[in-house]
């Protein structure tokens, strides 16, 4: 039999990362329509302004999409992280002091929090041995309950300071917690834990007959989890100055469609944060399209289940192809 | 047809000898534990409030648990098949509104509005099994998307819930359907006794029935003995899309005007139910009786935790740590050999 001709390295490399590559695309689609439509209603093209509110209003996102990617990694879904962004936004509004000392120990505090919900999360799927989305749905209930106690009205207070550092209005700095957060991934992915998220989501049973400490691995996914849903917390709390102890509850379902756009499959062991990274910047860039394209508001969410569903199939049917391809 | 029987072609788990001994397989168990839960409940209902497990306290649960367990309804038949249905919120929401403007007040108008409300529950149900079935998108997407859609169409269509035919409330005939009695018992759980009915016959007794729970424990080995998996995914869809509208009809009739946001607590209360009755989460395990057991006793505990004067917080708490612990009793996987 002759062996088959090795094909161009960044062609197997394009192939390897076919979810990463068509959310790329997405993206850049979507900018283009973006300054496209800005152009004929504001007859210039977007500028700094607009970049820097974009980044600050989808930094949320990108951690709660992040969050829900590593749990999808592993094979599993967080319903919690909604409730987790509650508590912690609402823990932020109350306790943030004016000093810096405070807002350090706060942060930290407010992470770890978060950290110790996903690990309630993780504890439960691992050693409980319980479905992950049932488990998330009873903690987000759990979740939401505490934030509620926490904050029980809308209130609170961030200081100046915190918001200039999280959600700076004068330019976009906070891409660089986006760089961060990669930084941090790309170490994560090379220990044997962050190999270990990969293959309990490929292939649960193969991963622990092949040495990978599935439990260990699978408890601090859920916690990476929660860390990175308290961070979108904190970043939800500084855009918005102050506290809601609700204001997180759509961030469930918004982090499911981040992670969509961002070409990870939901059926675990494929796929980047980046990715969802990537997916969150293009749900924002949708919001965006249909706000200049003077659609009525209300109608955004229509627009938005029918960009997901497009999406999906577009993924789907493309990623089909390569691989007929890939066969031939 | 061994092959379609459920749950046999898993090697039985220790428990399950244990339960043979009493007679009862670990699914009739599970069914056995959400109808003890519920008397449990309405037993401490009543000790803490006189009248909460009187004849008139049960049967006001028992009409809050009839809307949970209609949508439930659907969404049992979806999770048996290891799919889920997240498009019930607006579904519903869309039904109860499309139900009203229809309607228009008029109840010369109601079987023609019922008719509409039905069928458009049954579109949206048809078009996330085509999507899934056909398409192949997954069923968590694929729903979320539809979800979506209907909040964007209901919202916009109806500008808002401010349009003119938008201030009409439901047709008398339907507000006195859902709040009449026949021999004492609220008329609406006569119509929820005929979903148990018809669900139970589909599910024990058809070809249909055995079709779910074949393609709840390998799709790909139904469709190798000749069940058409496409078929019934989809229809089952439609039945769940269909049933969310019924559940939007008659919080309508009991309510008397729709509202936005309508839907969004019987999403996570349908999936909740059907765990709590038993049925498994990655399908082809469970009852719709068991579905009918976990929306009663879902429903009285929140009846109780309000009895209590427990504020919303401890209620939401309470809420997530009873389906945890719930869980942990009965809903735990086989242990990995």
């Amino acid at each position: 039999m002759p062996q088959p001709k090795r094909k161009a390295a960044w062609i197997r490399l394009v192939e390897q990362n076919a979810g990463l590559v068509l959310s790329a695309v997405l993206l850049v689609i979507a900018i283009v329509l973006y300054c496209a439509i800005y152009y004929a209603a504001q007859g210039r093209l977007p500028g700094g302004f607009e970049l820097t509110t974009t980044v600050n209003n989808t930094m949320p996102l990108v951690f709660a999409g992040a969050a829900q990617a590593i749990v999808v990694i592993t094979g599993g879904i967080d319903l919690s992280v909604g409730g987790v962004i509650d508590l912690t936004n609402a823990l932020a509004a109350l306790y943030l002091g004016d000093s810096p000392l405070s807002m350090v120990l706060c942060t930290i505090g407010v992470i770890a929090v978060g950290g110790a919900c996903g690990l309630l999360n993780g504890l439960l799927v691992a050693y409980g041995r319980l479905q992950p989305i049932l488990v998330t749905l009873a903690t987000l209930a759990i979740f939401q309950g505490l934030a509620i106690r926490v904050l029980p009205a809308p209130g609170g207070s961030v200081p100046e300071a915190y918001t200039a550092i999280l959600a700076n209005f004068e330019a976009p700095y906070s891409l660089v917690f986006i760089v961060v957060l990669l930084v941090v991934w790309a170490l994560v992915r090379r220990t044997s834990i962050g190999v270990g998220i990969y293959a309990i989501g490929n292939d649960d049973l193969a991963a622990k007959s092949s040495g990978v400490k599935n439990l260990r691995s699978r408890v601090t996914a859920y916690v990476l989890s929660g860390m990175l849903a308290a961070v979108a917390g904190l970043f939800l709390v500084a855009n918005a100055t102050s506290g809601d102890p609700t204001t997180g509850n759509g961030y469930t379902l918004r982090s499911i469609v981040a992670v969509v756009l961002g070409g990870i499959s939901l059926f675990g062991g494929r796929g980047t944060p980046i990715s969802a990274v990537i997916g969150a910047f293009v749900s924002t860039m949708i919001v965006n399209i249909l706000f200049f394209a003077q659609i009525d508001p209300l109608y955004q969410s229509f627009f938005e289940g029918v960009f997901l569903v497009v999406a999906v199939l577009l993924t789907a049917i493309i990623s089909r192809l390569m691989r007929r391809r890939a066969v031939a | 047809m061994t092959i379609l029987e459920p749950s046999t072609n898993e090697p039985p788990p220790a428990s399950a000898v244990r339960g043979a001994r009493l007679g009862v397989t670990p699914d009739q168990r599970r069914i056995l534990y959400a109808i003890v839960a519920a008397i449990l409940l309405f037993f401490i209902g009543g000790l803490i409030r006189p009248g909460f497990s009187s004849p008139s306290g049960i049967a006001a649960v028992l009409t809050v648990a009839c809307f949970v367990g209609l949508v439930a309804a659907g969404q049992t038949f979806v999770i048996l098949i290891g799919g889920i249905d997240l498009s019930v919120p607006w579904t519903l929401n869309a039904g109860a509104i499309l139900m009203m403007s229809t309607a228009a007040n008029s109840d010369a108008r109601m079987p023609f509005a019922l008719l509409v409300t039905l069928g458009m529950g049954a579109l949206v149900g048809l078009c996330n099994g085509v999507g899934i079935a056909v398409f192949g998108v997954p069923a968590v997407v694929m729903t979320l998307a539809m979800n979506g859609v209907l909040e964007g169409l209901t919202l916009g269509l109806s500008g808002g819930l401010t349009c003119s035919s938008c201030a009409a409330y439901a047709p008398p005939l339907l507000q006195a359907a859902a709040h009449g009695t026949i021999l004492g018992i609220p008329a609406i759980l006569y119509l929820w006794l005929g979903v148990i009915l018809l669900a139970s016959f589909i599910l024990s007794f058809t070809t249909f029935g055995r079709g779910t729970y074949a393609i709840g424990n390998g799709a790909r080995a139904s469709y190798l003995a000749g069940v058409n998996v496409t078929r019934t995914t989809i229809i089952l869809y439609v039945i769940s899309g269909a049933f969310s509208a019924l559940a939007g009809i008659m919080i309508l009739g009991f309510g008397g005007q729709a509202a936005l946001g309508l839907g969004d607590p019987y999403l996570f209360q349908s999936i909740a139910a059907a765990v709590i009755g038993g049925v498994y989460i990655l399908g082809g395990r469970g009852h719709y009786v068991g579905t009918v057991a976990g929306s009663i006793s879902l429903v009285a505990l929140v009846s109780v935790l309000m009895a209590m004067n427990m504020p919303e917080y401890g209620r939401s708490i309470t809420y997530g740590v009873i389906i945890l612990v719930l869980l942990l009793a009965y809903g735990r996987e086989t242990a990995e050999r």
